[in-house]
């Protein structure tokens, strides 16, 4: 995976759809993608309506067309798995068109939302609609550390890499996976920190 | 009659549980206002020590010597009295700031406090006006810079109003502009101040007053310019004489 | 499809987008997601010591983390660690199933990896079936082989064997709701997956080797404080993965004998799709027999059963040498 296409857009811009309160934006893609998913086959009339609407949004946004075209790739591989599995099912071809135009409008809503509402304010709707605390601390403090530990990890890769002479692909499993170890090694140390720090600020 | 001691430290011993000593008998007082450096080679104890300042460690406080804290015994009963006056500002800031914005990570602390509203607010506000970052608090901590991140550390300490603070290398990979920023910042903070560090020049330029640690105990506490001054002492325990004194004192 | 994109799309082929599964899927997978992951939050928050809850969220980042890394394969291709039973043999299988949720809830969310609605299938899959179930298989290997080894050969074999079951457990849902035809979609998700599990299993005990090499003390496997707990997360999780695969590969199991030969074009569609390395456990899937193909293939999935759990364990043998064995063999009691 690419990082530069993981991070998020927002921050970058502010527009009316980066100023919409999150739970409006949270509520809105989540009845959108119910009705796509939900509604009995065709339902050509929602269809459509979905892509005016996601459509505005896209353009009220501001996000680089580029940027949603690639996000959008990410469709591909289940697509085409499932094409392929029912390459002989006559049956299942007249839905084929259907399922993907689903999938596309989806997969674009969540982008949307995603891409124009910070994380911090998602954890606060979720929060707000009582989801279990555990779930939600796990939740931050996951995304808070999952770019440092990415980080970390291509680190230690590279070091690993500048150490090894021999370019033999079978060695590279047994050194990968001490990279994998010694980072979870010290993600466990790191939640030792993260721990007396929170006590130090009087965690109760 | 005087105020009691800020922090007072008796015979203070700990052992890791794979049985390597870290401190084996440290005693040291010190007074209300003071800022004291405290020196020691890699693995001297200095970490150790400043984690048994406010109760992180041992996990049975007072079984092997006493922490006083503004006359106050360390116990397990008033942990949280003792955490609320003793700031502890840690050596990676990544590990400090744990919340995903800016304005979250400095409330945590009073959120812990037991405030609400308008008050954890206002104290968040006032901490990062006090650490020159009034509009960072929609910001991620991921993206600020090291030295932002520092201070957005010493922030969410100073939002707990502690009346000492504790610091584990406060310019360790700061870049010069960025130490010499902090090394302002800390000029500025009335608090008492305990500074563990291998920046001897921050130590000249901001305490008095020195404690040296190797191998889990005291080999000096004196006056800053005598006791860096005493070059064989530095070089017995893995330090150097500061060039800045050089510079003062032409020989 | 050949070996590269199979390898290359371990990931999205697992994450099942929305669209794919329909309301009643969706509805059903949710409900089992939500009791298992409710109880694990349970679990994990009653006996859990508070130090070490901060670990959860750094287990999420960390299997984000090491999913990056790519363990090469075959010209230019590359797999990568999944590490539902990894995560489950190093923290205990309700923190497991909490962790991988969190993971699958951020990918949903911030990297679209996987559907909204799809979230509920996906963390049935993944946490619940990949960890949860996962986890079950290798307390019950660990149980009969004691030690380090028996402990490697267990994450070995839980983590190709979970690897598998969650790949039906997709196809399942995906044939539930009337998206593809059940038995290609089997035969495709369990033949690519029955390959995809060795390098996960071959991974996993790689890692958990490592870990076990530089810190024995941070396994969480040895004897439990409170076997009770144990026991009633052994019983839970084991229950509600077999619950779930029931529920699911039940109905579609049933309208079994109509058109064998439809099957068999299929079938030979399969093995064409799937790549060369695959003859030693392929084959025994592909040749249902001719009186009882469900037989056949249970036959078959036994002895692949086997082939792989030997494998696990000469992985083992490899990997702890005789003489580190003894000293370490101290914990998993059954």
């Amino acid at each position: 995976m690419k990082l530069h296409l993981l991070e998020p857009h927002h921050g970058r811009l502010n527009t009316v759809i980066q100023r919409t309160p999150a739970e409006l934006k949270l509520g809105g893609g989540l009845v959108i993608i119910t009705l796509t998913v939900m509604l009995p086959a065709p339902a050509t009339v929602w269809l459509w309506c979905a892509t005016a609407i996601l459509g505005l949004v896209v353009l009220l946004s501001r996000l680089p067309l580029l940027f949603l075209l690639q996000r959008l790739l990410l469709l591909a591989p289940f697509v085409l798995g499932v094409t392929l599995v029912n390459a002989f099912q006559p049956a299942y071809r007249a839905h084929w068109c259907w399922l993907v135009a689903r999938s596309v409008l989806c997969l674009l809503t969540v982008l949307l939302v995603s891409n124009t509402t910070p994380f911090s304010e998602v954890l606060r709707v979720l929060r707000r609609v009582r989801v279990p605390t555990l779930l939600i601390t796990t939740l931050a403090l996951m995304h808070r550390y999952l770019f440092v530990l990415v980080e970390e990890a291509e680190r230690m890769r590279r070091a690993r890499a500048g150490r090894t002479f021999t370019a033999r692909r079978r060695w590279q499993w047994p050194v990968l996976a001490g990279v994998a170890g010694q980072l979870f090694i010290r993600a466990s140390e790191r939640a030792e920190r993260i721990y007396a720090a929170m006590c130090a600020r009087g965690l109760k | 009659m005087n105020p009691p001691p800020a922090i007072e430290v008796q015979n203070l011993r700990y052992r890791y549980h794979d049985g390597t000593e870290a401190l084996g008998g440290v005693s040291f007082r010190i007074e209300p206002g003071e800022c004291v450096g405290l020196l020691g080679p890699n693995g001297s104890g200095k970490s150790t020590l400043l984690l048994h300042l406010n109760g992180i460690l041992p996990d049975e406080p007072g079984a092997n010597g006493t922490v006083r804290v503004n006359g106050a015994l360390l116990s397990r009963a008033n942990l949280e009295a003792i955490r609320r006056q003793v700031g502890l500002v840690f050596q990676d800031p990544d590990d400090q700031l744990f919340c995903p914005t800016v304005a979250e990570d400095v409330a945590f602390g009073p959120q812990q406090l037991g405030l609400v509203g308008s008050e954890v607010k206002h104290r968040v506000q006032r901490a990062l006006v006090q650490v020159g970052l009034p509009d960072f608090d929609q910001r991620t901590p991921h993206h600020l810079s090291h030295g932002e991140k520092r201070r957005v550390c010493l922030a969410g300490v100073l939002a707990c109003e502690p009346s000492i603070l504790v610091f584990d290398e406060p310019t360790s990979d700061l870049d010069p502009r960025g130490r010499r920023e902090f090394k302002a910042l800390l000029r500025q903070i009335p608090a008492t101040k305990v500074i563990a560090t291998h920046d001897l020049e921050l130590v000249v330029e901001l305490c008095r007053r020195v404690i040296v640690l190797d191998r889990g105990v005291i080999v000096a506490d004196g006056l800053t310019r005598v006791v860096l001054d005493d070059e064989p002492l530095m070089l017995a325990h893995g330090l150097e004489k500061p060039h800045i004194l050089f510079h003062r004192h032409p020989h | 499809m050949d070996s590269a994109s199979v390898a290359q799309s371990v990931d999205p082929i697992m994450h099942i987008p929305d669209g794919f599964i329909d309301g009643k899927t969706v509805v059903v997978t949710a409900t089992l997601s939500a009791i298992g992951v409710g109880l694990a939050l349970n679990r994990v928050h009653h006996t859990f010591p508070a130090r070490k809850i901060p670990m959860l969220g750094l287990a999420a980042a960390f299997l984000f983390a090491a999913q990056m890394l790519n363990f090469p394969v075959v010209a230019g291709t590359s797999g990568h660690l999944i590490g539902g039973v990894l995560v489950a043999a190093l923290l205990g299988p309700s923190a497991a199933v909490v962790v991988v949720t969190t993971v699958l809830i951020v990918q949903c969310f911030l990297f679209q990896d996987g559907g909204v609605l799809a979230l509920g299938a996906n963390i049935f899959n993944m946490a619940i079936l990949g960890a949860g179930g996962g986890w079950v298989i290798f307390r019950c290997v660990a149980a009969l082989l004691r030690g380090t080894r028996g402990r490697i050969t267990a994450v070995a074999f839980a983590a190709w064997l979970s690897t598998v079951l969650a790949a039906a457990g997709c196809a399942a849902q995906l044939a539930w709701s009337g998206k593809v035809d059940w038995k290609s979609a089997f035969t495709a998700m369990v033949g690519v997956h029955l390959l995809i599990g060795l390098g996960e299993g071959l991974i996993s005990a790689l890692v958990f080797a490592a870990i076990q090499r530089t810190r024995p003390e941070l396994m969480q496997t040895g004897p439990s404080a409170e076997p009770h707990t144990r026991w009633g997360e052994f019983a839970f999780f084991g229950l509600l993965a077999a619950v779930g695969l029931a529920l699911f590969v039940a109905p579609l199991a049933c309208p079994w004998p109509d058109g064998l030969a439809v099957v068999a074009e299929k079938l030979g569609f399969a093995l064409a799709a799937t790549p060369p390395m695959l003859p030693v456990l392929a084959p025994e899937y592909s040749f249902p027999g001719i009186h009882s193909a469900a037989l056949a293939t249970a036959v078959a999935g036994a002895v692949g059963c086997l082939i792989v759990f030997a494998l696990a364990l000469l992985l083992a043998c490899v990997l702890v040498p005789k003489r580190t064995e003894h000293p370490s063999a101290t914990s998993a009691p059954p």
